[in-house]
């Protein structure tokens, strides 16, 4: 197989040489994954860059998988996730030796349209949820939403949110989800379609919900679990996450560096701007 | 010297196709190995679990048709049109179009699919949701109305000036000339023409990787134009990233490839067969 990682080597580094990186000599430094984690790091990149004019940060989305995978061939530096590594990740990469650094807190909503959430469907069990996914649930009204046809909207296998949130609904991150009508990529792309359309329900990360994509209260048992960020923080809010940055062994150099501005008070504040819980 | 080169380019660029073919041959045959002639005909795909290809298969294929049905009429018509009837200088200008929108990236149309085509469709036909099979497909086809349009006008405006004389001479009307003496001269061309359009269509990646749903299952009835559905370019494009390199999952995608490939090629093989029979039959 190592002709093939060559080969995807090559393509990957010629695609990201710019005239930039020939002319001036600037200090690089890749970061790739979960499109959740993008936000931080990309305006932490900016400020980061400002602080430190010889340094770039080059920050490019995927999922966290393909954060695992880059950080594994040493393709990038840094890779974001916004879930646990798996064991078959690790078992993917036995010589890799991947540390964790925990830069906030993140939460996932299970979401609806807006003209659903304003027909009444504010609060969801976590069974209705689970029906849903499974197929088993087709139709708003039979859980006191509209007559209309739901629209379920998953995400990529190997996508963070999917991970939490199956975790949750399911018990398997792994969950397999029969009911499904249509599959996204990033939390962004999650977003058009659930607001596009009028009869959706998906899963979002936090920092995305809108006014056209709401998110419903889960009744668990007898109590009503609402996201907020003191539900968040008191742990209470089950669907919680960490946002991770991962780096092959303990980072050097550049690396190290944009890792501990992330958790300096200034990186940390960042966290907060872009609508996650700081950890610091 | 220039010999030389010539001789070097030619090796280099016949020598492609081939390496493609073994890299994407080396690369598959892993999944093969494990799951025979079920990765074809396996309608289940979950990474880890199973791998099977139909559903991708089943979703470029009917794409493609609906692409071609689209574009095969609206591009030829607009040819016969543009090469015929309209004077040289709109001409001109309709040619100049033509190939400016050829050349729009498919990410443009991808966009403008995913937040004008997929409403308009679902409030068309009263759908719970537009992002399906026909959305792409539509898609598809205004994209590569371009290529077959121009390229199939190239092909008419070719065929000499003579057919039509004679065949006005014969006392043909405006109509017969152009069904009778010009368009059995042109169809290799048109056949080239629809061709590039087509294989465009089955290779591309975005433009349907944001419409069409993204499901990995085949429709429920088969011929349901409104479900969601998975191309082999839109599943490569999704999960490819994600599979970089290692693992069985990377070689069930490169498999996907190879499906294409051969798709592609049949397409191409079957397409030149039918423009020669044309041809000869008509001369």
């Amino acid at each position: 197989m190592l002709p093939v990682s060559l080969l995807v080597a090559i393509v990957l580094s010629v695609g990201s040489l710019s005239p930039h990186d020939v002319h001036a000599r600037q200090t690089v430094i890749k970061v790739a994954g979960s499109s959740t984690v993008l936000p931080i790091v990309a305006r932490a990149a900016e400020a980061f860059s400002a602080r430190h004019p010889h340094m770039r940060v080059m920050v490019s989305p995927g999922g966290s998988g393909v954060g695992v995978k880059l950080v594994g061939h040493h393709l990038v530096h840094i890779g974001m996730v916004s879930r646990r590594i798996l064991d078959n990740e690790r078992a993917g990469f036995p010589q890799a030796d991947f540390h964790i650094h925990v830069i906030g807190r993140d939460a996932v909503a299970c979401v609806v349209s807006s003209e659903i959430h304003d027909a009444g469907v504010t609060i969801l069990s976590k069974e209705d949820i689970r029906r849903i996914y499974v197929g088993e649930v087709t139709n708003w009204r039979e859980v006191g939403g509209p007559d209309r046809d739901i629209v379920t909207v998953d995400k990529e296998a190997h996508r963070g949110t999917r991970h939490v949130f199956m975790e949750y609904i399911f018990g398997i991150s792994r969950a397999k989800t029969p009911g499904v009508d249509l599959v996204t990529g990033s939390n962004n792309e999650q977003l058009t379609k659930v607001a596009l359309s009028n009869a959706a329900i998906g899963m979002l990360s936090h920092a995305w919900l809108n006014t056209d994509v709401v998110g419903v209260g889960i009744r668990d048992g007898e109590t009503v679990l609402t996201l907020t960020d003191e539900h968040v923080q008191n742990g209470t809010y089950p669907m919680v996450r960490d946002l991770s940055l991962i780096t092959d062994g303990t980072p050097t150099g550049p690396a190290s560096k944009f890792i501990a501005f992330l958790l300096s008070p200034d990186g940390q504040r960042i966290v907060h701007e872009m609508g996650y819980v700081p950890v610091r | 010297m220039i010999p030389w080169l010539l001789g070097i380019a030619f090796l280099l660029s016949s020598s492609l196709a081939g390496i493609i073919l073994i890299f994407l041959i080396s690369g598959s045959l892993p999944i093969f190995e494990a799951y025979g002639w079920s990765f074809v005909t396996g309608r289940e795909w979950f990474v880890g679990e199973t791998y099977g290809a139909l559903p991708m298969m089943y979703g470029t294929t009917v794409v493609t048709g609906i692409a071609l049905g689209v574009a095969l009429p609206l591009g030829l018509g607009t040819a016969v049109m543009t090469s015929e009837v309209v004077g040289r200088q709109t001409r001109h200008v309709l040619k100049s179009m033509m190939e400016l929108m050829a050349g729009v990236p498919g990410i443009v149309y991808g966009l403008l699919g995913l937040v004008l085509v997929t409403t308009w469709i679902r409030d068309l036909f009263g759908l719970i949701d537009g992002n399906c099979v026909l959305t792409a497909g539509l898609l598809l086809g205004v994209m590569i109305l371009p290529t077959v349009m121009t390229l199939s006008e190239d092909a008419i405006h070719a065929v000499p000036r003579l057919y039509r004389q004679q065949a006005r001479a014969l006392g043909f009307q405006a109509h017969e000339v152009i069904l009778h003496a010009v368009l059995p001269q042109a169809i290799p061309g048109i056949v080239g023409a629809m061709l590039l359009g087509l294989t465009r269509a089955m290779g591309e990646t975005i433009a349907v990787m944001l419409v069409i749903g993204s499901l990995d299952r085949l429709p429920a009835p088969l011929y349901n134009l409104f479900a969601p559905a998975q191309t082999i370019a839109s599943k490569i494009g999704r999960e490819g990233a994600e599979a970089i390199g290692v693992g069985l999952h990377w070689n069930a995608l490169v498999a996907l490839g190879l499906i294409l490939f051969v798709m592609v090629m049949t397409l191409t093989w079957s397409a030149e067969q039918l423009g020669w029979k044309g041809r000869l039959h008509r001369i």
